[in-house]
């Protein structure tokens, strides 16, 4: 039989690890390449259907109005902020921002979410009226429905945070919930500027 | 010229050749066969083909030759003996690299030759043929030079020899996929499109077509012929499907007329000079003269006719026609007026 | 690798009853429904996979029967639609995919020395999600309204209006939870590969295998969401009148990128992970390091990337642009490039060696054969002119038969006699798997090689039945009498899988004399794996163990709790300790959660957001921690 020697002492190991060494920041990742992989062909798909129309958006249907989706838009990226300030103050070992900072986003977040509902309730065209109402609705009810999760689980995170769950070593599941929160209001930019911009720009 | 020829030459060998094979391997008809071909696209195709299946068998017995000689040889010796790094890596650069991208070179280059036989410009003089794809049978146009529907037909395609023939392929509920082997490649009919091919038979006969794209219910049934004719035989069977309908001219066949106009038929038929003027199925001006009956299912025999108006569910389950019930007389004189209608 | 302490590692069986008793999965009914261990795992994927392996080949066999003879009536059309599509969806989602993952679910944390994966509760929920999946689709063909618009699924075929019935709606939702079944096991083993890989395994030392498996993951990761995506886009046309793929509005044709968009890539998913295999088979059966290794690992990564490349080539017929579609040719013949340098790679390391001709080894000669077949038919393919002749026709189902069956149910039967020593610490039955290999080899080349003729002969797919004056009658008859005998042999294999469970030799710790971590361990292995996480010093750690006489391993690793070690990606060099979670019943409760809103869609459209809000409670009780105050006093010791 052979000889089982030890070279290798792991009780001297950290039992908790951050960022990249974490593998729950891997799945986090891998879960965000999903998603833009979705949102990619979504994307894909607008542009796809476009080519068969001679007017884009087609007859009958209003260009966008940019003004208000842009100052969602900026709402939605100012909530970035708050939710940094939390997760770096974390590294450090300060724990307040956590209890406030995600609260902060919470509210930008719902406010964006409530612009959005005021703007598609009058938006002149439904999911079913043509290809292009099908693919508007469902980019943005989509990418609506990725906020609204985002906002319940930072809940979760910011009533953890008020019991002291957190703490200097244990912070991955904030800087995941964050990295999560970044990549939802970073994808909004390309969706934003398709669904916008896009359909304004190409209107013809 | 000397490619006509050789071309002939060509096909006549490989068709010697084949017959044999057919015989010896089943009792194919032959009628619906890609490498029967009967039409210069088809033709170039299966030509193609035959040099693809000897390099691939060429190839395969390579890399048979070198697995069993390989696993075997090291069997017979007392000692493993395995390839020393420089003859392994030598194997894999030559047949593994190499070998592959030279094949693969040649195989695009011809493929893209053959291609673009393929996807040859057509005079634009060409005869145009407008077919629509229907769950489950085809709508045939034939169309002037201006694009203008001159005659109307269904579940068969007559075309002149020796023209090239251009096709407007169209569908209007699901996607169908339209293919005649003998003569040429398939192209889908795809609703909200118009595709195009083209077709040419270099002598005169019958080929079997049949939709190639799954479209539901009755997909396997949904077939067609195409009856390639001498340019001056087309002409005249072209002539005689611009006319409408001949009056019927014995009481039986009025009788039958009769029968016809009175029953539910002119809701989907239409029959050209008459009052019956339905779109959504199968345009029977000159049904007499077509060779089968719902999609090349059955013959257009008098006993199939019967059978297909009073139980239509029974020969092509699922089918869109709806059985009509029609006393002895009436059903008989109805068939005399449907098959008078040449 | 650093190794300053060499004391000997010693056993004490209080540590032994410790780790088992911390690791257990919990026995008894309502215990099965908590096992998150990923041999638990593993093996459910793999044994579900393969009840659906049979179901989708008695539908194969039904099929065959109806096509025995001309205008035969022993089925009807729209049982024979259904049948067809329900045998695509079986074995391209049902069977193939989970199984290969289930063979990666159980063989790769034991490849890298570890004891779980990475995210053991998501391992489970991605089970139950699939088994809700499967589950659903077949009550569908049971209570007769399963769809009937093939796997593919073409709009508007597919769409409210030419198929109202809820086959279609079924389709949708299964394929959508397949997705998300497959995806989350891609990226728990993408994560687990990159970082729970033993000390010293570094990227290049991990084993073939391991790599075949990354390159399949990733390639998930890329193609199933596009797939997702569509079948969305389809429920919507259904059930609330989108218009994404109606004629004229929307596009018919946007169905079919997006759906080959992943469709191609697939095929390359099922295909990827048994070319590791049969890398694994060779090295072991030859006992030598393989040749090319680096060539190796480019060809499966550069398959992976030309796969998503190829898409159109399934669309030549639908009207591209003839250059576009000739471009495709090109890229579409480049992927035999990559497969030409893997088999000389292997014939290389074959040659001369004298390899033990066990059966899992004359599953990877048959893989030869077949798949050398299969391949130079798929170049043919790629040439738009040829396909227009054969595309949808016999030919084309010859031809990817002999690629999945020959590319990746032989290489599998291979890995399923190669590995079942190490699931059930038995030996299969070496007569009976020779005599099922040669079965299952004649059978399959009698069926399918004669489907390229029928083809040829304008034969069509899916068609329920031929007229008689067509001559396909004699060819159909043989090819359905020859199906008979290619089940008898898959049928061969799986009879000696049961008979050896109670029959068969005792395999011991590593049957095969492989080189692999998996045979480091007991067979089968114990609850946590490995005793000690081995440390490996180069690419076959346990031939090298042999050698050195000694085995270096990783003490300190708590066996109070569940815990493993996380190394750094590049180099597997340790760098903490990671604890895991154990049996739960959160997992289930989300996939039912999820059925919910997923599956209700059918039928109502509130159930999303019943689902959406069950799928929350769930997730809130997946991760609240428990004990949060012994959690805290456990992190500041």
């Amino acid at each position: 039989m052979n000889g089982t020697f030890s070279v290798l002492d792991a009780s001297k190991l950290p039992s908790h690890a951050f960022e990249h060494r974490s593998p729950l920041w891997w799945g986090i990742i891998g879960l965000i390449v999903i998603e833009a992989t979705v949102f990619a062909s979504l994307v894909a798909s607008f542009f796809y259907l476009r080519s068969n129309f001679p007017q884009w958006p087609p007859d009958g249907t209003r260009s966008p109005e940019l003004l208000k989706p842009t100052l969602a838009t900026l709402v939605l990226l100012a909530s970035a902020i708050p939710m940094y300030w939390a997760d770096s103050s974390l590294k450090q070992g300060k724990t307040f921002p956590l209890k406030v900072g995600p609260l902060i986003s919470i509210a930008l977040a719902l406010v964006f979410l409530a612009m959005k509902v005021v703007e598609y309730r009058d938006i002149g065209f439904r999911w079913d009226t043509h290809a292009y109402g099908s693919v508007v609705w469902t980019i943005v009810g989509f990418h609506s429905a990725h906020v609204l999760a985002l906002v319940l689980k930072t809940a979760v995170v910011t009533t953890l945070a008020w019991r002291n769950y957190f703490n200097r070593k244990r912070r991955i599941g904030v800087t995941v919930n964050g990295l999560y929160w970044y990549f939802v209001v970073i994808i909004w930019i390309p969706l934003y500027m398709t669904i916008y911009w896009a359909s304004y720009f190409l209107s013809n | 010229m000397t490619s006509t020829r050789v071309g002939f030459n060509r096909s006549r060998l490989r068709g010697a050749a084949l017959s044999l094979a057919c015989v010896l391997l089943c009792a194919c008809s032959g009628q619906q066969s890609a490498i029967t071909p009967q039409g210069p696209v088809a033709d170039r195709i299966a030509w193609f083909f035959w040099i693809m299946t000897g390099v691939a068998g060429a190839i395969l017995a390579l890399v048979l030759f070198l697995l069993l000689a390989g696993v075997f040889r090291g069997r017979q010796q007392a000692q493993s003996k395995p390839l020393t790094y420089i003859q392994s890596r030598n194997l894999v650069l030559v047949s593994g690299v190499v070998m592959p991208v030279a094949v693969l070179l040649g195989f695009t280059l011809f493929s893209a030759m053959t291609d673009r036989v393929v996807a040859k410009p057509l005079p634009a003089d060409a005869l145009t043929v407008e077919i629509i794809g229907h769950q489950w049978w085809w709508e045939v146009h034939y169309l002037d030079n201006r694009q203008r529907r001159i005659a109307t037909t269904a579940n068969e395609i007559h075309i002149p020899v020796g023209r090239p023939v251009r096709l407007l392929l169209k569908a209007t509920d699901v996607i169908h996929s339209f293919w005649v082997p003998n003569l040429s490649g398939k192209t889908d009919m795809i609703p909200g499109k118009t595709n195009t091919g083209w077709l040419q038979a270099d002598q005169p006969g019958t080929f079997r077509g049949q939709c190639v794209e799954f479209c539901g219910l009755q997909h396997a049934r949904m077939a067609f012929w195409v009856e390639a004719q001498p340019a001056g035989e087309f002409q005249s069977w072209l002539a005689r499907q611009r006319e409408p309908a001949a009056a019927p001219d014995d009481p039986v066949l009025a009788r039958g007329q009769a029968v016809f106009l009175a029953s539910q038929c002119v809701m989907c038929h239409a029959v050209r000079g008459t009052r019956a003027l339905g779109r959504v199925a199968p345009d029977l001006t000159h049904f007499g003269g077509r060779r089968t009956l719902a999609a090349a299912s059955v013959p257009n025999s008098r006993g199939h006719l019967a059978g297909w108006i009073l139980d239509p569910q029974g020969i092509k389950p699922g089918n869109f026609m709806p059985p009509t019930a029609l006393a002895p007389d009436d059903l008989s004189a109805l068939l005399d007026y449907l098959h008078s209608l040449k | 690798m650093t190794s300053h302490e060499r004391i000997q590692a010693i056993d004490s069986s209080e540590e032994i009853r410790l780790l088992t008793e911390v690791w257990r999965s919990p026995p008894g009914f309502f215990g099965w429904f908590t096992h998150v261990n990923q041999t638990s795992v593993g093996k459910r994927f793999i044994i579900t996979g393969f009840v659906f392996f049979i179901l989708g080949g008695v539908l194969a066999l039904l099929m065959r029967l109806q096509l025995a003879t001309p205008e035969n009536e022993f089925l009807n059309p729209d049982l024979y639609n259904q049948i067809f599509t329900m045998h695509g969806i079986t074995m391209m989602f049902l069977f193939a995919v989970p199984i290969m993952e289930g063979f990666a679910i159980y063989i790769i944390p034991l490849m890298l020395g570890t004891r779980d994966m990475s995210f053991p509760r998501l391992n489970a929920f991605g089970y139950y999600v699939y088994l809700i999946a499967g589950a659903a689709m077949y009550l569908s063909l049971f209570l007769g309204m399963a769809p009937a618009v093939g796997w593919f699924a073409y709009p508007p075929l597919a769409d409210a209006k030419h198929s109202p019935g809820m086959g279609v709606d079924f389709y949708a939702t299964v394929v959508t939870f397949m997705e998300i079944s497959a995806l989350v096991a891609a990226v728990e083993l993408i994560v687990t590969i990159f970082k729970q890989r033993a000390p010293g395994m570094s990227l290049n030392r991990m084993p073939l295998f391991v790599w075949s498996i990354l390159v399949m993951s990733f390639m998930i990761v890329f193609a199933m969401p596009p797939l997702m995506v569509t079948s969305i886009m389809l429920a919507l046309d259904r059930t609330v009148g989108a218009h994404f793929f109606t004629p004229g509005s929307g596009d018919p044709l946007l169905w079919q990128h997006l759906f080959w968009f992943f469709g191609h890539p697939e095929v390359y998913i099922i295909f990827v992970p048994a070319l590791g295999m049969i890398s694994s088979i060779i090295i072991t059966f030859t006992r030598r390091p393989i040749f090319g290794y680096t060539a190796l690992v480019l060809s499966l990564v550069a398959t992976g990337f030309i796969g998503f490349g190829l898409w159109v080539h399934h669309m030549y017929t639908t009207g591209l642009p003839h250059l576009a579609a000739n471009f495709f040719t090109a890229a579409s013949s480049m992927i035999a490039i990559p497969s030409g340098v893997q088999v000389f790679c292997w014939l290389a390391s074959l040659w001369g060696t004298r390899p033990r001709f066990a059966t899992p080894l004359l599953y990877v000669l048959g893989f030869f054969f077949i798949f050398v077949i299969g391949g130079l038919s798929g170049v043919m393919v790629a040439s738009v002119p040829f396909d227009t002749q054969v595309h949808d026709t016999y030919f084309l189902v010859a031809h990817f038969h002999y690629v999945l069956i020959g590319g990746a149910v032989f290489p599998l039967f291979g890995g399923l006699y190669y590995w079942y020593p190490k699931l059930t610490g038995r030996l299969m039955s070496e007569g009976l798997g020779k005599a099922s290999f040669w079965l299952t080899f004649i059978g399959f080349n009698l069926t399918f090689f004669p489907m390229h003729y029928l083809g040829l002969q304008g034969m069509p797919r899916r068609v329920y039945t031929y007229l008689e004056p067509l001559g396909w009658g004699d060819l159909n008859l043989f090819v359905s009498l020859s199906s008979g005998l290619l089940a008898v042999g898959f049928l061969a294999t799986f009879v000696n899988v049961f008979r050896s469970l109670k029959r068969g030799r005792p395999a011991g710790d590593n049957p095969w004399d492989a080189d692999s971590l998996e045979w480091g361990t007991a067979s089968p292995p114990p609850p946590y794996n490995f005793r000690y996480i081995p440390v490996v010093m180069g690419r076959y750690p346990l031939w090298e163990h042999l050698k050195n006489q000694e085995v270096p391993v990783v003490t300190g690793i708590r066996s109070d709790r569940r815990e493993l070690l996380v190394t750094s990606l590049l180099d597997a060099h340790p760098e903490s300790r990671s604890k895991m979670p154990g049996p739960t019943v959160w997992p289930l409760l989300l996939a039912l959660a999820v059925g919910i809103g997923f599956g209700g869609f059918i039928f109502h459209n509130i159930f999303p957001v019943v689902g959406f809000i069950l799928s929350f409670i769930a997730i809130v009780g997946w991760f609240w921690p428990r004990q949060l105050a012994r959690e805290a006093r456990e992190e500041s010791s």
